[in-house]
């Protein structure tokens, strides 16, 4: 293997990626575009549910609920029931739905009546925060009739694992990673079409009649499909301040994460007859290994399949990085799969092109 | 113009079809992306509380919980199952209910309640979770709440819920790909691999070869278009009317197909120009998706007046009458893309005359 050929073929590559300046503007458009749509995700989580209430009855606190509201549900106060009902329809205050209670509703309870409280609902209102206005509406009633509630999930509660609350995740910070992956899964074919490109247009033939040997050929799509991924990926990640935590694991995670996709960019190249036959090659690979990335965005754990992906190890120590900011060591088994995958695929990925280059 | 050579060429491409990864790609994607849109992205936007409950006592609570709307409630073997779960944030809270629970509380006592809550649910999560338990458990105790809830509904009627306004997202993409996609790369594709100008050496003329291969599209598109309207159950009863809507778009975007086949130099530069430009074709499914947008945006937009119609008949429950001069407007934009389409067709046909 030799240095100089290697560099050789890199510069090639690279005159054929940039030879075509609208590709390269578009390319950086786009990149353009994720740090745009990035910045204008929301960066924190409002999760409190905000309620108007008229004719308020909670001077005084009824079961833990005041006109100051409780964790997870603020209170609003409107003077009048037409007041309430114009804020619920035009959403002032943030607030979702509205209670109007009776101007007698305290007489009334007192003297063992059952009162008729309104609920304000717009249309489309979540049925889970209808059942909590009933269900507090409820208690309220049940605290001024002096029952108390036979249980106490609010104070008997015990949170397992990491207590986020007044300290959520935000959608800015869920799609951080998922962005650097998704411009990390791209980047497969932009590599397979360079490779896709040679074998069709047969140069690899006219470059391995020079004294290049196969080893030098592939160790140079090689790093070249590395450089230009992880090259692209740090710059986006410098623009969306991937890099705040722990900033030399990010670069290893995605260092790793650019010799896979790497490795399958190389494999749809490969296989491609055309720049369509190489695209839907590319698509079979980018959609499974886009699926991890996709599956963070929701809550819970990962099915035992999507564990399976060579991706889910990527996402994992990306996302305990970047979110959870994990150490090295926390997340060394993680780095440890996408390091195996990422390996098995570049080795994979060169041994099918050596075969496709042999043939042609 | 010879509808004769026109068959011929749209037969060809009906022969060569199933063996074009292009056309597979078309079927598959309106496919997937039904599947993602629906199952995934519907499911990301409207997320309701998740409640598991242990059960050791055949408790009345835990078949009340599963009646629920508006709370996902999933029953799990055992309590140690459950707290993993739990935590791990599968489930927002954990409710186990012990043997003889039901029989405590309609005695008046007050049990020890195991209830657990997930560190990453969210505040309001909670709340909705712990009042609904102590709503349950009050229906175990047999009192009546001292009030009357009556619920009124104000506002906007014209709401309509996230997954219903994804509907444009998955009918644009299943016409896009077919309508614009396919006839684009094809042409390319001919152009590089310079079949198209052995077929023009014949008696068949540039106009014989785009009528065809229009035609291959538009009728997959309309297929494609078709099947995703019902996939979604979003045909409305009107399925005539939908199929007319969907002909126009896909003769609109199959024109654009046309042109860009024709104006592109290369495979590489078209499909960079669908990347680019791909945002304006999209931009009126964003306005669907966010209605609190300025809706007159996306009116300046061609595919607004072919989204819009089918929109308005699956969700709002219209009919052809309603929509007519949206699809008027479409119609107007496919008649003024046809001299464009013969403009460049024109220069196409020059230029493989000087390589030939």
């Amino acid at each position: 293997m030799t240095g100089s050929r290697i560099v050789a073929i890199m510069g090639k590559d690279f005159r054929e990626f940039t030879r075509n300046r609208f590709f390269v503007f578009i390319t950086l458009l786009v990149l353009v575009a994720y740090v745009a749509v990035f910045w204008f995700l929301p960066d924190s989580v409002d999760e409190t549910v905000h309620i108007g209430v008229s004719n308020s009855v909670l001077s005084t606190d009824v079961g833990g609920v005041t006109e100051s509201g409780t964790a997870g549900f603020a209170l609003e106060i409107y003077s009048s029931e037409e007041e309430l009902k114009t804020a619920v329809e035009e959403g002032q205050n943030d607030i979702v739905a509205g209670i109007a209670f009776p101007p007698d509703f305290l007489e009334s309870a007192a003297a063992g009546e059952t009162p008729t409280v309104r609920l304000l609902v717009p249309a489309g209102l979540p049925a889970e925060i209808q059942l909590l206005l009933e269900g507090a509406v409820s208690e309220i009633a049940f605290g001024f009739a002096g029952t108390p509630p036979p249980v106490d999930p609010i104070t008997e509660a015990v949170v397992l694992g990491v207590d986020r609350a007044g300290n959520q995740i935000s959608l800015q910070q869920q799609m951080r990673p998922l962005i650097l992956i998704l411009v990390l899964m791209v980047e497969t074919f932009a590599l397979s079409s360079l490779v896709a490109i040679e074998v069709q247009q047969r140069t690899a033939v006219a470059v391995l009649a020079t004294p290049v040997r196969v080893v030098d050929f592939l160790a140079a799509k090689g790093i070249f499909g590395v450089g230009l991924a992880l090259s692209e990926v740090v710059l986006l990640g410098l623009l969306i301040g991937a890099f705040a935590v722990n900033a030399p694991a990010v670069l290893m995670i995605l260092l790793l994460g650019a010799v896979l996709v790497t490795g399958f960019g190389m494999i749809a190249g490969s296989y491609g007859r055309d720049f369509m036959g190489t695209l839907l090659v590319a698509m079979l690979f980018m959609i499974p290994l886009m699926i991890p990335a996709f599956g963070a965005l929701f809550p819970g754990s990962s099915p035992t399949w999507v564990k399976a992906l060579p991706t889910y190890g990527l996402v994992q120590a990306i996302i305990r990085v970047t979110v959870d900011g994990d150490s090295w060591s926390q997340i060394a088994p993680s780095l440890l799969l996408l390091a195996m995958w990422g390996v098995a695929a570049f080795i994979v990925g060169a041994f099918i092109l050596r075969r496709r280059v042999a043939t042609l | 113009m010879n509808i004769q050579r026109s068959w011929y060429v749209l037969s060809r491409e009906l022969k060569l079809s199933p063996r074009s990864p292009l056309v597979f790609f078309a079927i598959a994607m309106p496919l997937l992306i039904t599947f993602l849109v629906s199952s995934v992205f519907g499911s990301l936007f409207d997320v309701s509380p998740k409640l598991a409950i242990v059960d050791l006592g055949d408790s009345q609570i835990t078949a009340a919980a599963t009646q629920l709307d508006g709370v996902e409630t999933a029953i799990v073997s055992d309590a140690e199952t459950l707290r993993q779960r739990v935590e791990a944030h599968d489930f927002d809270a954990g409710l186990v209910l012990p043997p003889g629970f039901d029989a405590a509380i309609a005695a008046g006592e007050r049990p020890d309640l195991e209830f657990y809550v997930s560190g990453e649910s969210l505040a309001s999560t909670r709340i909705i979770l712990a009042v609904t338990t102590v709503d349950l458990v009050r229906g175990i105790e047999g009192s009546e709440p001292p009030v009357t809830v009556v619920v009124t509904r104000v506002g906007d009627e014209d709401f309509v819920p996230i997954s219903d306004r994804l509907l444009p997202t998955m009918v644009i993409y299943a016409v896009m790909v077919a309508a614009i996609f396919l006839p684009a790369a094809s042409l390319v594709d001919e152009r590089e691999k310079r079949t198209l100008d052995a077929v023009l050496v014949t008696p068949t003329r540039m106009s014989d070869v785009l009528v065809g291969k229009g035609t291959f599209a538009v009728v997959l598109a309309v297929i494609l278009g078709f099947v995703t309207l019902a996939l979604n159950g979003a045909l409305a009863g009107q399925p005539g009317t939908m199929a007319l809507i969907l002909f126009i778009g896909s003769v609109m975007l199959m024109l654009m197909g046309l042109a860009l086949g024709l104006w592109a130099r290369d495979i590489t530069t078209m499909y960079t120009a669908i990347k680019g430009g791909g945002i304006i074709i999209f931009l009126p499914v964003i306005f669907t998706l966010f209605p609190g947008l300025p809706q007159w945006i996306p009116k300046l937009v061609p595919t607004y007046y072919f989204l819009q119609p089918i929109y308005d008949i699956a969700v709002r429950g219209q009919s052809l009458g309603d929509v007519v001069p949206e699809l008027l407007i479409a119609a107007a934009v496919c008649v003024a893309l046809v001299p464009l389409v013969g403009w460049v067709a024109r220069r196409s046909e020059h230029q493989l005359a000087m390589t030939v």
